[in-house]
């Protein structure tokens, strides 16, 4: 999928996303690491929707954007607004993984009416005091986001995937570093309290083999939000849609082509 | 030349399968392994050393500040230097350390230098590191996509409630503070300010900006310190900052005998203590994301730690000889140390020597016997090496007849064991 640039919000602030397919508009919500533009699983997707992924303000080409942005919920929210004003967009299904989950779940509860149906993926955002998960931080420098693959090797394949290792390196760092912003030192966000606020119909998906958000955090968000379902991509580990395109997919489709 | 005595303090009962039982020194190192009732031997013992080395003619006393660290045993690097302030006449108070990130609101660290510089009658030096990411991130929570920014505003929050006579609101980016009116204010104005250092560049261009001096501690030694040193001295040559040794300091491990073959048999097990116990440090507690910026990682400069963790593994592997050829330790005679101290100011172009003397499990006799052989051997040879400088960044005391004399301490009595203690009061 190409990069598309545009200007968003009172700040004219620019805006990187990928955009292929038509049908509803699906806004995609990344996970830490971002997007690199070349996930099969949105363009199996943008066969049945409109797939809108922006980069969030401090990943990728955004990267210089991550001062400007207060870790809170107020300012991402109000951002995924202005992404959605400056496309025509007025409501989407939306569609987020990790962190994204999180984004996605906000704008859910703050501006209900945008958000036509709402699928979370091994969503960061709750506490669990007995089930914390791995330390998506605390990694060996060197091969920082290892942990959030199933196997070891699949960082190598899907995330660094022939580019640059320099450039591939640090843009991964620096993804973890936005991501740090918003979930340092404990991924608790406060979002528990916005939850029961969600309307959207609503999928929570967790994976079989995520060390990052363990099983145990599915109930916990499908409790939370009203008529929530559950379910599982038993083979994927944090970064789904990078390890299991077709499941992820196939899972995704299945639930908003239910909703209609 | 000037010559600090430091310690950073280590815990010296690490046990010996320490390496293999547990992941990291840092950060988780199993609290069970601390002893508070050995502790009080092991703070006064480490104290007492810092005395003793002023009464030897070092011309600074080295204090810095760790966190949940088993070879740091120093959280508030200030208590040390309270004491020493009331114990000791002459010597600098090298306070290489109060991460000022990590205290809101920072204030807080210009109030307690201030109150240090007034007890001590101006022998403060402020060291003000960035911190490292296991203290900074990982045990005391800063986020560390803020922490520089934090770090850059706390700074000059600091340095204006030094200087600014008059109350002022400071409304930051990470500090909101409606009435900074700092009581009580440094002797020195400001005192001088060292910028303890792993190897960021952006932190030489802030170094270079203020005319502080740049600290580069490592534990790897002078060798590959050199290369970091040169890349220093030739950034502040871009930047149009004239020579002068004295603003860049060294930290090196340094041990004396009578002759290189005692040096070994005294040193070497304390040696293997420090790098194969002190620094086995879990990689995923060195450098968190954003803790290095985008150009340092670029210019290839590894984090302090990570690149040490692995200098460190192979530190532990080399022979005593291999550690001394590598720089990893200057060790030996006076005149072997003579030499190598020599190489050291030559290289890296320094004028301040932070000495650890002290390192891993050495007993204290063992190390008063090092630091007496370098101060009477080794330092008055070295010394003269930059004479033709004036060295700016060393403290500025009171004149010496000015200075308050504490009270002199008269030890009570100790009652024979076994016979009941006086009490106050008591018949």
């Amino acid at each position: 999928m190409q990069t598309q640039i545009m200007r968003a919000g009172p700040q004219n602030i620019e805006v990187h996303y990928l955009r292929a397919g038509s049908g509803d508009p699906l806004l995609f919500l990344h996970h830490m690491l971002g997007l690199h533009g070349a996930e099969a699983a949105l363009a199996e997707l943008s066969r049945h929707y409109d797939v809108i992924a922006p980069y969030a303000p401090g990943w990728g080409p955004a990267k210089d954007q991550l001062p400007e942005i207060d870790p809170g919920p107020l300012d991402i929210t109000l951002h995924q607004c202005d992404v959605l004003d400056a496309l025509g967009v007025d409501s989407a299904h939306v569609v987020g993984t990790s962190i994204g989950a999180w984004m996605a779940a906000e704008l859910a509860a703050i501006q209900p009416a945008r958000v036509r149906s709402l699928v979370l993926v091994n969503p960061l955002g709750l506490w669990l005091e007995d089930t914390p998960g791995e330390d998506p931080f605390a990694q060996h420098p060197g091969y920082p986001s290892r942990m959030q693959f199933a196997e070891k090797s699949m960082r190598e394949t899907l995330l660094i995937n022939g580019r640059d290792k320099m450039d591939a390196h640090v843009e991964e760092l620096l993804n973890l570093r936005a991501s740090a912003k918003f979930l340092w030192p404990i991924p608790d966000t406060g979002v528990k309290r916005r939850l029961s606020r969600i309307r959207a119909r609503t999928l929570v998906v967790t994976s079989g083999k995520d060390r990052i958000v363990p099983a145990a955090y599915g109930p916990a968000w499908q409790q939370a939000i009203n008529g929530a379902t559950l379910q599982t991509l038993p083979e994927a580990g944090h970064v789904a849609e990078l390890e299991q395109p077709s499941a992820f997919a196939d899972l995704v489709h299945g639930f908003l082509r239910a909703a209609h | 030349m000037k010559f600090h005595w430091f310690n950073l303090m280590p815990w010296p009962y690490l046990p010996d399968d320490f390496a293999e039982k547990h992941r990291s020194v840092w950060v988780d190192v199993d609290s069970r392994l601390f002893d508070p009732v050995k502790a009080n031997r092991v703070y006064n013992d480490y104290l007492d050393l810092l005395e003793f080395a002023e009464d030897l003619g070092y011309d600074g006393l080295g204090i810095n500040e760790h966190h949940q660290n088993a070879y740091g045993l120093m959280p508030s690097p200030q208590l040390m230097a309270a004491t020493l302030a009331r114990r000791t006449r002459e010597a600098s108070i090298l306070l290489l350390g109060q991460s000022l990130a990590l205290y809101d609101p920072p204030t807080r660290v210009a109030e307690e230098m201030a109150m240090i510089d007034c007890i001590s009658g101006g022998r403060l030096i402020s060291g003000f590191p960035v911190g490292s990411s296991m203290d900074d991130n990982y045990a005391c929570g800063v986020n560390p996509a803020t922490l520089r920014e934090k770090y850059l505003e706390a700074h000059d929050l600091v340095r204006r409630a030094w200087s600014d006579p008059d109350v002022f609101a400071w409304n930051g980016k990470h500090y909101k503070l409606r009435y900074v009116n700092l009581w009580p204010r440094p002797i020195q104005n400001p005192p001088p300010i060292w910028i303890p250092g792993g190897g960021s560049v952006e932190t030489w261009d802030f170094c270079a900006q203020h005319h502080y001096n740049y600290s580069y501690l490592s534990f790897s030694g002078y060798i590959r310190g050199a290369q970091l040193m040169e890349g220093f001295w030739r950034r502040m040559e871009e930047l149009g900052c004239e020579f002068n040794p004295y603003q860049a300091a060294f930290a090196q491990q340094i041990c004396v005998a009578e002759t290189d073959a005692e040096a070994q048999r005294l040193y070497e097990k304390h040696a293997r203590y420090f790098f194969s116990r002190c620094l086995h440090i879990h990689p995923g507690y060195a450098d968190a994301p954003g803790y290095r910026t985008e150009a340092t990682i670029r210019a290839g400069l590894v984090t302090q730690m990570a690149g040490q963790s692995s200098a460190m593994n192979q530190a532990a592997a080399l022979s005593w000889q291999e550690m001394i050829d590598k720089g990893y330790i200057i060790a030996g005679s006076p005149d072997s140390v003579c030499e190598q101290m020599e190489r050291v100011a030559k290289t890296l172009k320094i004028g301040h020597l932070v000495c650890l003397l002290h390192f891993g499990d050495m007993p204290n006799e063992l190390c008063r016997y090092s630091t007496e052989m370098f101060a009477k051997h080794v330092m008055p040879k070295v010394r003269p090496i930059w004479n033709e400088y004036e060295d700016h960044w060393s403290p500025k005391p009171m004149p010496r007849e000015d200075r308050a004399v504490p009270r002199a301490v008269t030890m009570p009595e100790v009652p024979p064991v076994g016979a009941p203690a006086r009490i106050a009061g008591a018949r």
